[in-house]
């Protein structure tokens, strides 16, 4: 497919075709970093020092701690979540289920902004309970996740046959017994490449929790650069951290995902 | 506690500049990243050498980066290096755009290699013209199958914009919360802002399933 896609025609003329497109492919790619090197004042990298950050180690490695807490609460408490609520859509009650896509609808479509802000300003109001910055923070994004994960759940339930319910049901399973042995596992197995997506996607998304000081990475970056006026040094440590860990995870739920596949080719199903 | 309407309609003016604001760059963003989304594309696709390598680097990048950081490093980074005062205005649009042009260019390779192969070689098989087989073949049906994850990442990119609040572009969160800090109304602010939010993006995104699971049903 990609072949057919490319400049030069697959077969006629390759070699000279070949030399033709990569030289406007040197002179394109040599136009825009000379563009990029011209605009650049160089003289920043001069004063460029790294060790700079090395006093504010703690506090980074503290925030990135916070961070990778955040976001494990947020799949826990959100998967367990989101599959109550896929389970409780199984259930055929019309009001039931209305109340569900509801929540659903409300969590998926706010931004994680809206949710922090209104958590930690408006809900007080409510309540009358102060939350602390982290609290709300939680709060926000483990709404949110469960939002998400009620509806890979859903998918993950659905995508395990029908025959299986039946099985379950001719057998006089307790429904405790049929959605913990029979359904759930099989369904998780199927919601193992969105899973791991949406737990990359907020282990992102916790970086938004600065806008209201929550004391992860973000933030602390943040805090940092504006102690040791060393904005470049310290954002982008920051944003090749988020990206690090981010590729690390990727990589290994697709070896995960590899493993799993296998597996169940080799016990046939 | 009663729900106040009055600060709301008092307020009105604002959350109106706020949502002006808030489509602005939206559709600001769009418009850059649009055309940043096609030459990505088209580099990654179909040329060779250091301008694919460059294309596939960034797209790669700014689909792993942070929304986040993308936006407080091209605000506090940025005017450092390039040595030039950005507004926040100017540095958010920027960011936006950049982020917008990475995630369109995969919707677009995405959308075109979801072309059926067979087309294309029934296309070369029938003698037909390269730019036809573009402009007849690959593009309309390109454009078709690309449109629910277009609607889909659009309200990403409406989600996305409020984060530009924490640079200070006064869009609709910046000015709830300016609002709220004057008049102590959050719950009725947050409240309105976000039932705008979900009165925006729920239509798009259940429209975006809707045409997914039709596609889906037609394959």
């Amino acid at each position: 497919m990609n072949r057919l896609l490319e400049l030069e025609r697959p077969a006629d003329g390759e070699a000279q075709l070949f030399r033709l497109s990569t030289f406007i492919s040197f002179l394109l790619a040599a136009v825009l970093l000379g563009w990029l090197g011209i605009h650049v004042k160089w003289g920043f990298v001069s004063e460029l020092n790294f060790l700079e950050l090395w006093p504010y180690r703690v506090a980074l490695l503290r925030g990135l701690m916070l961070t990778l807490m955040i976001s494990v609460l947020a799949i826990v408490i959100g998967l367990v979540v989101g599959i109550i609520l896929a389970i409780l859509l199984q259930l055929q009650v019309r009001p039931i289920r209305w109340m569900v896509k509801t929540y659903v609808e409300i969590a998926r479509s706010t931004p994680l902004i809206v949710l922090l802000f209104w958590v930690h300003y408006a809900l007080p109001h409510l309540t009358g309970v102060e939350t602390t910055a982290l609290e709300s923070g939680l709060i926000a994004i483990v709404f949110q996740a469960s939002g998400y994960l009620a509806d890979i759940s859903r998918a993950g339930i659905q995508a395990v046959p029908l025959g299986q319910f039946e099985a379950a049901y001719a057998l006089g399973l307790r429904a405790r017994t049929k959605w913990l042995t029979v359904i759930l596992p099989q369904a998780l197995k199927v919601m193992i490449p969105p899973l791991a997506n949406v737990s990359i996607s907020f282990f992102k998304a916790t970086s938004i929790l600065s806008v209201i000081t929550v004391g992860e990475l973000m933030s602390m970056g943040l805090r940092v650069s504006e102690t040791n006026f060393r904005p470049i040094e310290t954002l982008t440590f920051c944003g090749f951290i988020y990206i690090a860990l981010g590729i690390l995870f990727s990589r290994g739920t697709q070896a995960l995902e590899r493993l799993t596949a296998e597996r169940s080719r080799r016990v046939g199903g | 506690m009663e729900f106040d309407f009055q600060a709301i309609a008092d307020s009105h003016q604002l959350v109106l500049s706020g949502l002006t604001w808030t489509l602005t760059m939206v559709f600001g963003s769009l418009a850059l990243g649009v055309p940043i989304g096609l030459a990505a594309c088209f580099a990654k696709l179909m040329m060779r050498g250091p301008i694919n390598w460059i294309a596939i680097g960034y797209i790669e990048f700014y689909r792993t980066i942070p929304e986040m950081v993308n936006i407080f490093w091209i605000y506090f980074c940025l005017p450092l290096i390039f040595d030039v005062r950005f507004s926040s205005v100017a540095s958010g649009l920027l960011a936006l755009s950049l982020f917008s042009g990475a995630f369109l260019a995969e919707i677009f390779r995405a959308g075109i290699q979801a072309v059926p192969a067979g087309q294309i070689e029934a296309a070369y098989a029938n003698g037909m013209p390269r730019r036809w087989i573009w402009a007849a073949i690959i593009l309309p049906q390109a454009t078709k199958l690309m449109i629910p994850a277009f609607i889909s990442f659009f309200t990403d990119l409406v989600k996305v914009s409020g984060l530009l609040s924490a640079i200070g572009v006064g869009e609709l969160i910046y000015q709830a919360t300016v609002i709220s800090n004057q008049t102590w109304k959050h719950f009725e602010m947050f409240t309105l802002v976000g039932v705008i939010y979900i009165a925006i993006i729920t239509p798009l995104s259940l429209a975006a399933q809707h045409l997914e699971a039709r596609y889906a049903r037609n394959r």
